[in-house]
């Protein structure tokens, strides 16, 4: 009796032992020694109580769907791959509506103030949709074995990842990485999406596309290739139980087909509402819609720094900005929601100037006052130039910028090309344009602060840049050799400014990529706005806290 | 007949690899792979990679070497935008565009042919206006305009019919109960696709049925049969439709060719996952295997349709059997 008695408390003190041994390691104790870098990382939301997921989202998407998306490991450039890591995977962090940086598999997150190290570490008891443990062997396979976009730079930058146990790990670095948060945060590369080791190594690359498991919210069910997914609840997601029992992702090219789709309800969430059917969207009682502001449209001259060029001279490129009436143009575009903004970088953008007065200013409307700096230039009897490309489809906002260019006696033909021939032409900068008679329209709502969209069209030494100018530099440089974050963002700001006020970029208005849903979305009325409240999202992630009717 | 079937499959094994290796070439003059999968600020080692997972860093003779080898062990590569191996996603598809293709023949045969006998049995009369008026209108509306119209009349009006996609019946290829089920399940997904596409090539069987009906009416020997009172249907439909099929097989063929491997604009209307649409994407984003193994198997299609239409013609006209 008493042997048993003394076994009893025994086990009772181990399992006392274990339960201290697991909860000794609070979230906020320091992993890395020395000063750090002060994060502001805000923290996940946890749902209380656990519902039960009902009902079925279907969503239509724009474009035709690629089970490469399922592999974060292969990332694209394309912020639409993202759309799926919300679903399937999670990352030790990530842009959430709580903030920018919120933690997710990772409760605690440290950067040494040198910035050669980064530490996570990771919640207790998390486990892949087939219930194997997720561990910090798992973040360095996903690390080590990463190759999709910015793949390089991680590889060339780390010198060895550390890890300390199942759940903490520390990333060393050779040198300083000041951008790694800004990389690794889910948003901008797919390192940060944390995958299976285990299942990846069993089933290889084409058997993970074929068939992903992850660590987030959702569970892919099935696909066709290019046409439909299909993705079911995982009630065990350590936030909280997805709200929609099933999530179905269809490809849909046509917007009028998506339009008529969100119309019969056979869809009940579609993207890019844009265009001819806006005011369709907006008549219709049972539909509902978010302005879902992406970033800025921005003309640029590529060559405009040869001396032949029209453009070289910077009166030339006042007299573009002033020629374009920005208010009609949203008016005509958008119904009116685009807002004419005077800067290229998107208004959600850390360390992004303002461009509504407050930082920089709304750019006028003169067309006399541009006739005059043509004048002024040489250009008395106006100008012509070889081809204005606008970003495809928005063929009609091409032709109206060049009605409002034409009207000050700036005269061109419009070259319409397909999407990837354009993103083609863009991602090689001004090298993607033969002569310097072109001017090119663009948009581009990239995640990684200000600086991520100077870095790729705005700097000498990008393959996707612009300008080239040697003040930009100087202080390009000056920006890159920082350790120190607030001088990183005064330098930034000045570049901001010199390129807008050189007009090397004429901002024009910020673009609405309108969303519309359906009356099955739940809750009624205009409280499906806060599914747009992520910041840096051009979808409404995260899918957890979709609801539907049942 | 074995010599002619013989000749015929030889011509068809050239024209095949004649296919391949022109559209192999062409596609590599459209432009880099590479960089319309690469955006704004994609580093050039990002770029490399992909060059070498794709084998484009591979000299073009050895990427064509190795395209025929894998080819003959029937691995068409992989997709460079989809992500799987060609052959999985075309399979995939062929099904719908069969359906779509083989409903959307079904009805252009069953409109046109009779409407153009009809036309030509009463010329002139109220029912050749008809016809005429008929195949007009399927000729004349394109196809992306009579399925907007029967979306917004029959889908988004009356709600009587879904829009969107095929439904849920799948083909499986590893499943052979699916295989008959396929075809008879969510019609009312098809009716519409397939009545955009059917209509256009109705309006063409209809006046090729027409003027080939007109054609042989006219001929002596049905003038003999009339004198010698042989009865009006047996002479119509023994003799006369007989003896005009020619022109209307050749026709037939060609249009379920079109109808299963271009289709691209309706099946972009109402989301039809189809061959025509994969084969589109795949030009639009230069995804060279895709075109390659898209191009290849459609040409295969064709090969194998127009020998099934030689051997008809052999059995429809003696002559032409008899005279190889």
């Amino acid at each position: 009796m008493r042997r048993g008695m003394f076994a009893v408390v025994a086990v009772l003190a181990l399992w006392l032992v274990l339960i201290w041994g697991e909860a000794a390691t609070p979230a906020a104790d320091p992993i890395l020694s020395g000063p750090l870098v002060k994060l502001d990382i805000k923290d996940a939301e946890v749902a209380a109580v656990r519902g039960k997921p009902k009902g079925t989202l279907t969503v239509g998407m724009h474009v035709a769907l690629d089970p490469g998306w399922l592999d974060p490991l292969e990332h694209i450039p394309a912020i639409t791959q993202q759309h799926y890591d919300y679903l399937v995977h999670d990352a030790l962090i990530k842009p959430m509506p709580q903030g920018e940086l919120t933690y997710s598999l990772a409760e605690h997150a440290e950067v040494a103030a040198d910035f050669t190290k980064a530490a996570f570490r990771l919640r207790p008891g998390l486990k892949f949709h087939d219930g194997h443990p997720l561990t910090t062997a798992d973040v360095k396979w996903t690390y080590e074995n990463y190759k999709g976009v910015h793949a390089k730079t991680f590889h060339d930058k780390l010198e060895r990842i550390e890890i300390v146990d199942d759940r903490t790990i520390i990333f060393h670095f050779k040198g300083p990485f000041i951008d790694f948060l800004d990389l690794y945060n889910g948003i901008t590369t797919g390192i940060g999406w944390i995958l299976p080791k285990h299942y990846y190594e069993q089933v290889g690359r084409d058997g993970f596309k074929s068939r992903p498991i992850g660590a987030g919210p959702f569970k892919f069910v099935s696909q066709e290739p290019g046409v439909q997914m299909v993705f079911e609840a995982w009630e065990e997601y350590w936030r909280r139980p997805p709200a929609t029992k099933t999530i179905m992702v269809r490809g849909i090219r046509d917007l009028a087909a998506r339009m008529a789709g969100l119309q019969t309800g056979e869809l009940d969430l579609t993207y890019g509402m844009t265009g001819k059917l806006l005011s369709r969207v907006m008549a219709d009682t049972k539909l509902r819609w978010n302005r879902n502001f992406t970033s800025p449209w921005w003309l640029v001259f590529p060559g405009y720094n040869e001396p032949d060029s029209p453009f070289h001279d910077k009166r030339v490129r006042q007299a573009v900005s002033l020629a374009i009436n920005r208010q009609f143009l949203a008016r005509q575009e958008t119904q009116g929601i685009g807002i004419p903004w005077g800067n290229w970088i998107s208004t959600e953008i850390r360390d992004a100037l303002r461009g509504d007065g407050k930082d920089l200013p709304v750019p006028e409307y003169d067309p006399e006052k541009a006739k005059q700096l043509l004048a002024q230039a040489g250009f008395s009897n106006g100008l012509d130039f070889e081809w204005y490309v606008p970003f495809p489809p928005y063929f009609d906002m091409g032709e109206r910028i060049l009605t409002d260019l034409r009207a000050v006696g700036i005269r061109s033909k419009m070259q319409t090309l397909e999407g990837p021939v354009f993103r083609a032409q863009v991602a090689q900068g001004r090298r993607g344009y033969p002569g310097n008679r072109t001017v090119v329209q663009n948009i581009d709502p990239r995640p990684g602060g200000a600086k991520a969209n100077i870095g790729v069209y705005a700097v000498c030494g990008s393959p996707s840049s612009f300008v080239c100018e040697p003040r930009v530099e100087e202080l390009w440089a000056k920006h890159q050799a920082s350790l120190d974050l607030a001088e990183r963002e005064r330098l930034v700001k000045e570049i901001q400014r010199i390129l807008i006020e050189e007009y090397y970029f004429v901002p024009i208005y910020v673009n609405p990529f309108v969303h519309a849903v359906g009356p099955k979305i739940l809750p009624e009325g205009d409280g499906v706005q806060h599914y747009w409240d992520t910041l840096h999202a051009p979808y409404p992630w995260p899918w957890e806290v979709w609801e539907v009717k049942g | 007949m074995g010599m002619f079937l013989l000749t015929r499959a030889f011509y068809s094994v050239i024209t095949l690899w004649l296919l391949v290796s022109i559209v192999f070439g062409l596609v590599r003059l459209t432009g880099d792979p590479v960089k319309m999968k690469a955006e704004a600020g994609a580093d050039e080692a990002y770029m490399q990679q992909l060059r070498r997972d794709w084998g484009l860093d591979q000299p073009v003779y050895r990427q064509y070497t190795s395209f025929l080898g894998n080819l003959v062990r029937g691995d068409f590569g992989h997709s460079f935008t989809k992500s799987l191996a060609v052959r999985t996603i075309y399979f995939d598809r062929l099904p719908n565009s069969l359906k779509l293709g083989l409903a959307a023949f079904a009805i252009s045969m069953l409109l046109g042919v009779p409407l153009g006998m009809l036309s030509a049995l009463k010329p002139n009369t109220w029912l050749d206006s008809f016809g005429k008026m008929f195949a007009l209108l399927g000729l004349s509306m394109p196809g992306f305009f009579i399925g907007l119209v029967l979306v917004i009349i029959f889908g988004v009006e009356l709600g009587w019919l879904p829009v969107l996609g095929k439904g849920q019946s799948a083909f499986v290829w590893r499943e052979p109960f699916t295989w008959v089920a396929f075809w008879f399940q969510d019609w009312q997904y098809l009716a519409m696709p397939a009545f955009a596409l059917g209509w256009y090539f109705s309006g063409a069987m209809l006046r090729i049925t027409r003027s080939s009906m007109l054609e042989v009416i006219g001929s002596d020997y049905i003038k003999l049969m009339r004198l010698k009172g042989i009865p009006e249907w047996v002479v119509m439909a023994k003799h006369a439709l007989k003896n005009s099929l020619i022109p209307i097989l050749t026709l037939a063929g060609l249009n379920l060719l079109v109808m299963i491997n271009v289709a691209v604009v309706v099946e972009v209307v109402f989301n039809w996952p189809g061959v025509g649409q994969l084969l589109y994407d795949a030009l639009v984003n230069r995804d060279f295997p895709m075109v390659q193994g898209v191009v290849l198997m459609s040409g295969l299609l064709i090969v194998v349709l127009n020998f099934v239409i030689d051997v008809l013609y052999a059995y429809t006209d003696p002559r032409i059997r008899l005279s190889r």
